[in-house]
């Protein structure tokens, strides 16, 4: 925990989305460092954001709280926030705490893209 | 129960002027003067006192310090006859010098402050009446020394270990008592890390018909985290004293969430109502791990229905769960601390051994509090280091057995059992 261990890498695909690819642990300290890639795809006007999961091993209730405020905020941008590739550990905890009824979630990358491609 | 019958006996009047004297004087009282004038009191009885109080993390007994008096060193709870007199909720008898010594437990109503502990003369009345009278002023002064708490620090300085965290602080100002009972109903809760307490929280409010329940765990750590559970357990209050159902509270706490924490800080939570006379529970689940129900040391279910998105969240799609309790069942509501403590190993917590450590603790007839102050302790020693997070358990028996075996003096001052 005192060491977050979170890389992000920020990819624009296509016209319509930006993926944020996250590698590592999201917690209450490494959330900030997402939030930051976040925060930077937003104020350069992409409001289609997917997060991809994929490599994420692990997501607290800081994690969660995060992806909801990003969902918060690109929704009143009139944007979508799209979450995808969850590992078990991560869907678990989304699940757990019912918030699958706000997220959008993905099985794939590919999916989410897609998704957003035909959204609004 | 106590016999009253003891009370008509003629000199049992000499036990009231030492009752009138400490009620007295209690009115001025300092934390420093409790000792002292309590030992004036009962001078003229040829006794003498020392009080001990619980440290927040329930492992020591602490003496309040006494003016002129040498304070000894705290005594731990498990392997001495003072903890057990404390953990079992009975007085226990420890001869010493010629002299009798009692160590008599300490609540303010059930809730566990502490021990007393008395030196009473060798020719003093039989032991079964002088242990009611010591129970019976050691019951006045628990009452008392709850309600100067908050007069001076010195009654808080001598519960605490070490420096607590202003999240801490903050939390525990606002918590009502670890543990409350009733003739129907008892409920108790224990949190750790008690000195760096971040966002877990829990409630509750017992009356004639019902027990309104709450346990919550806000997002993230420290004073925020603090902060966040403070307007959540203040809106639920809010809420329920002007008259809301578990709904309306609900919705003030997401509402008050909301307006204070635009970053989306939001609390899990179970808010719950249990029906004293019919054992119907009804409750809803904001995200937060499903309670158990035990019966008869065996997890029964988890009660996994009304569920919504965490308070904070503006859901306002929520039905109400329902399900129906029999006599002596337990709910244990538990924050994932609990259960995602991890060992060095990896291994964590997890819900088979919570439920095995409330089967064997009710097995050997312990009181609700000493069930979880055990719990939480086997939750600590699980985890290498310092805690990740905030651990909180509550546990609500509907069970009058259950509720008296929190109340000193309810049983006998020599019940025997398996283990300290």
């Amino acid at each position: 925990m005192m060491d977050p261990f979170l890389t992000v890498t920020t990819t624009i695909v296509g016209e319509r989305a930006t993926v944020l690819s996250a590698t590592g642990e999201i917690d209450g300290d490494s959330r900030k460092i997402l939030g930051e890639a976040a925060d930077a795809a937003i104020a350069a006007g992409q409001h289609r954001l997917v997060i991809d999961l994929t490599g994420v091993t692990f997501c607290d209730s800081g994690g969660l709280s995060l992806f909801v405020e990003l969902h918060r905020r690109i929704t009143a941008l009139g944007g979508e926030l799209r979450l995808a590739g969850l590992r078990e550990m991560v869907a678990t905890v989304v699940r757990a705490t019912n918030l699958d009824r706000l997220l959008l979630l993905y099985p794939t990358v590919d999916e989410a893209v897609e998704a957003s491609r035909h959204a609004g | 129960m106590p016999t009253l019958s003891s009370m008509s006996e003629p000199d049992q009047g000499r036990w009231f002027e030492p009752l009138r004297a400490i009620l007295d004087r209690s009115h001025l009282w300092t934390p420093d003067d409790v000792t002292r004038s309590v030992n004036a009191a009962l001078a003229g009885l040829g006794m003498r006192v020392r009080i001990w109080l619980i440290d927040y993390e329930q492992v020591l007994l602490r003496a309040l310090p006494e003016p002129g008096r040498e304070t000894p060193e705290p005594v731990p709870i498990d392997g001495s006859l003072a903890g057990r007199a404390f953990s079992r909720v009975v007085s226990v008898p420890a001869g010493e010098d010629g002299r009798r010594r009692w160590w008599v437990p300490m609540v303010d109503g059930t809730d566990r402050l502490g021990v007393i502990e008395f030196a009473t003369p060798a020719d003093a009345d039989g032991d079964e009446r002088l242990v009611r009278n010591c129970e019976m002023i050691t019951g006045l002064i628990g009452h008392l020394i709850a309600t100067i708490t908050q007069r001076g620090d010195a009654l808080e300085t001598a519960r605490r270990s070490r420096p607590m965290s202003p999240a801490s602080e903050l939390l525990w100002r606002l918590l009502p008592p670890l543990t409350a009972s009733t003739d129907r109903v008892v409920t108790s809760a224990v949190l750790e890390p008690s000195y760096e307490v971040g966002g877990d929280g829990f409630d509750y409010s017992i009356d004639d018909t019902t027990a309104s329940l709450l346990i919550l765990d806000a997002v993230g750590h420290g004073l925020r985290a603090g902060l966040a559970c403070a307007v959540t357990l203040a809106a639920v209050r809010a809420a329920r004293l002007a008259g809301g159902g578990l709904y309306e509270q609900a919705r003030a706490a997401d509402a008050a969430l909301l307006e204070q924490f635009p970053d989306s800080r939001f609390a899990t939570a179970v808010l719950a109502e249990l029906d004293l006379g019919s054992g119907r529970l009804r409750y809803i689940n904001a995200g937060h791990p499903a309670p158990l129900l035990l019966r008869g040391g065996r997890l029964v279910r988890e009660l996994s229905a009304g569920r919504r998105m965490p308070l904070g969240l503006d859901d306002a799609a929520v039905e109400i769960a329902e399900e129906t309790l029999e006599p002596e069942d337990r709910l244990l509501f538990y924050t994932d601390g609990v259960t995602e403590a991890r060992a060095r190993d990896g291994d964590r917590f997890g819900l088979s051994r919570l439920v095995d450590l409330v089967r064997q603790h009710e097995a050997a007839g312990l009181p609700a509090p000493e069930t979880l102050r055990r719990l939480a302790h086997a939750v600590l020693d699980h985890q290498v280091g310092p805690p990740a997070d905030d651990a909180t358990l509550m546990l609500v028996q509907w069970s009058t057995p259950a509720a008296l075996n929190t109340v000193p003096g309810a049983g006998t001052t020599t019940r025997e059992d398996q283990d300290g």
